[in-house]
């Protein structure tokens, strides 16, 4: 089929009313959910999932698109006018964006936020459209040792997810592997910690895992302090962005894009590090360095284009291999195989209509999210109005039902209780819980490529380096962990 | 609770969950074949690996302790008004009574207790707005998932809905 002709396929596809209204719903979901702080993008698109179920897979798809990138955008409303980002992506947008507020410029603040989201946005949606066709064809030739080696490069990016102490980054997704285990054995079909339960046998539900590690803590910790949350939202006041803070920023827009994209392409790293990164090249190249961190316009727009560079890039590893680029992407491959689709290279082959579908959807969702967000900025305080503690036990009510709805089993909805505590657990002690949830993903992968890779070889090792691309991934990741390695022994040596 | 308290605790934690799997989890819990040829291919191969890593990362997490700092950062029981523990207990109790509940009287009659029981938990200000929410947030998710979605939402014993 012909790029034309695969375009055309694609355009069929998504030129629906229903698929265009997803996509805007989704956007609007994910704005108003990013700008509840404690809801999250992640939370968000999870809570979205289960109503996908009955739609068609591109409309569904495109729902759950349009929530991450409003979302993602949505995170960075709270982040500048109550100095709580909505999503871990918005972290570094707090740094001048608050001090913006606090000056009576929000309005100018979020209006900078919104052009340089839309614009990354933009960049990041062209680069998988570039980019992910040619990975795919190259990924064809992938066997289980080159899955293995991609994999387990994958999980050594866990440490830029692992916050403030690596260890216990390390400690989380080795849990979430050894959760992994659980089900029957795939060589053998025996039973692995399922305790004759046949509820086990298929492992642990994946949705059901996920929205307690991340919707269910924020229940739990609202439980602990119900008064925690309250806080005071600022005024918008009378600045507005203009054409001229565009243009003084639109370098750091672009180079905060390439950042985004070049950091969602890589499985596992995610929005927030790609903020940080642009935002600090940002400061180091702007030639009004001293006032970043003052209120400085050029640190939102690095800021928010560092982490929606990441929104279309992530899809990249998705689509192209597979592999969820970050916690968000994780949940989207759940809805991908809920339709009975496998993201992955073959899905170029047998489902190229989707695959443009999704790309023709996405270059529309930048010109939604551009006029949701401009609402949004506007209505924002309606959406902060809404109580937490009507807020939270809605959001109990949903899980319940969006659990109970994946595969119509009451066993689910308990474990989605048994791993809310887990993850407040983890909360309670500082444990992050993205790499466990990568780790629960990506285990079974690692250890079924690296089972069928010793079948294949007869129990030969040497096949795990049998080719090019192993040596890659291999190569990236010794780089990786040396990397890793020396930033610990450097933050030590800094802390002496 | 301070970082060094928190590296030792999860340390701690971390060493025990890797002993109970070694000796007792793995062995009774994973069914492996008498005659696998290879050890790497075997169904303990790879729990045995990840309990040894993770025994591994509690002893860096004790050791790394050993040189974390002692002030407090973290929020903590003074933090929170009015008895947390107890609110935690209450909402435990809530979780299993839902467990309970759901097979028997239905998904819809259940959160719609469960709702008004945790917002009052939560100490809401919107009594009124809580109850309301508590009605029709369940029954719009029935609506949407029994007749749009076509989930079987479980109705239970006594009261059912079109």
């Amino acid at each position: 089929m012909s790029l034309w002709d695969s375009l055309m396929a694609g355009l069929s596809l998504v030129a629906t009313f229903e698929a265009f209204f997803a996509l805007f719903a989704g956007i609007c979901i994910g704005v108003v959910g990013g700008a509840i702080p404690g809801l999250s993008a992640t939370m968000a698109v999870a809570l979205t999932l289960p109503f996908t179920f009955s739609l068609q897979p591109i409309t569904g798809i495109l729902l759950l698109l349009g929530v991450y990138k409003g979302g993602i955008f949505g995170g960075s409303i709270p982040a500048i006018l109550i100095k709580t980002p909505g999503t871990p992506a918005s972290s570094a947008t707090i740094l001048d964006g608050h001090p913006m507020a606090e000056r009576g410029e929000a309005g100018r603040a979020l209006g900078m936020a919104l052009w340089a989201s839309c614009t990354a946005d933009l960049v990041s949606n062209l680069s998988l459209i570039l980019f992910a066709g040619w990975l795919a064809s190259f990924a064809l030739s992938f066997g289980p040792p080159e899955f293995f080696a991609l994999i387990l490069f994958s999980l050594t990016i866990i440490a830029g997810v692992s916050g403030e102490s690596l260890l216990r980054g390390f400690l989380s997704a080795l849990l979430g592997l050894l959760l992994a285990t659980v089900g029957l054995d795939l060589v053998y079909g025996t039973n692995r910690f399922t305790f004759g339960d046949p509820n086990m046998m298929g492992g642990l539900n994946f949705i059901a895992v996920l929205i307690g590690l991340f919707a269910i803590p924020e229940i739990i910790s609202m439980a602990w302090n119900p008064v925690a949350h309250l806080g005071k939202a600022r005024a918008l006041g009378q600045t507005k962005v203009t054409f001229a803070d565009y243009r003084r920023s639109f370098r750091s827009i672009i180079r905060g894009s390439v950042i985004g994209v070049f950091l969602g392409s890589i499985p596992g790293i995610g929005a927030a590090p790609s903020a940080f990164l642009s935002y600090s090249e940002a400061r180091r190249k702007s030639p009004n360095k001293e006032n970043f961190g003052k209120g400085e316009i050029e640190g939102v727009a690095a800021s928010e284009a560092g982490n929606n560079g990441v929104a279309g890039a992530t899809l990249i590893p998705l689509l192209a291999l597979g592999v969820p680029g970050d916690v968000i992407t994780a949940i989207i491959i759940g809805a991908f195989m809920i339709h009975g689709l496998q993201p992955g290279p073959m899905m170029f082959i047998l489902n190229v209509d989707i695959i443009y579908g999704l790309f023709i959807g996405l270059i529309v969702s930048s010109v939604f999210l551009f006029f949701v967000g401009s609402v949004a900025i506007k209505g924002f305080r309606f959406v902060a109005d809404i109580p937490k503690r009507i807020l939270m036990p809605a959001v109990l009510v949903l899980c319940i039902y969006g659990v109970f709805a994946v595969n119509n089993n009451i066993f689910d909805v308990g474990v989605m209780f048994v791993m809310g505590w887990v993850g407040y657990i983890m909360l309670r002690y500082r444990v992050p819980a993205a790499p466990f949830l990568i780790a629960f993903i990506l285990g079974p992968l690692l250890e079924d490529n690296f089972r069928q890779s010793m079948l294949m070889s007869g129990s030969d090792p040497t096949i795990l380096l049998r080719g090019p691309i192993t040596w890659f991934f291999w190569t990236l990741t010794v780089v990786t962990i040396v990397a890793i390695v020396r930033s610990v022994v450097r933050k030590a040596r800094s802390a002496v | 609770m301070s970082p060094k308290v928190i590296q030792f605790r999860l340390g701690i934690g971390a060493c025990i969950v890797a002993a109970f799997l070694t000796f007792i989890g793995i062995p009774n819990w994973v069914s492996s074949p008498s005659n696998v040829q290879n050890i790497v291919l075997a169904p303990t191969f790879w729990p045995y690996v990840l309990t040894a890593m993770t025994g591994l990362a509690g002893l860096g997490l004790i050791l790394v302790a050993g040189h974390a700092s002692q002030d407090d950062e973290g929020e903590d029981e003074e933090d929170a008004s009015g008895n947390p523990w107890l609110r935690l207990a209450a909402l435990a109790a809530i979780m299993i009574a839902t467990m309970f509940a759901l097979p028997r009287i239905g998904m819809v009659w259940t959160t719609m207790v469960v709702f008004a029981l945790t917002a009052f938990l939560f100490r809401t200000r919107h009594p009124v707005t809580a109850l309301i929410c508590a009605v029709t947030i369940p029954l719009a998710l029935y609506a949407f998932f029994a007749h749009v979605a076509g989930v079987a939402i479980p109705q239970g014993n006594y009261v059912r809905l079109p």
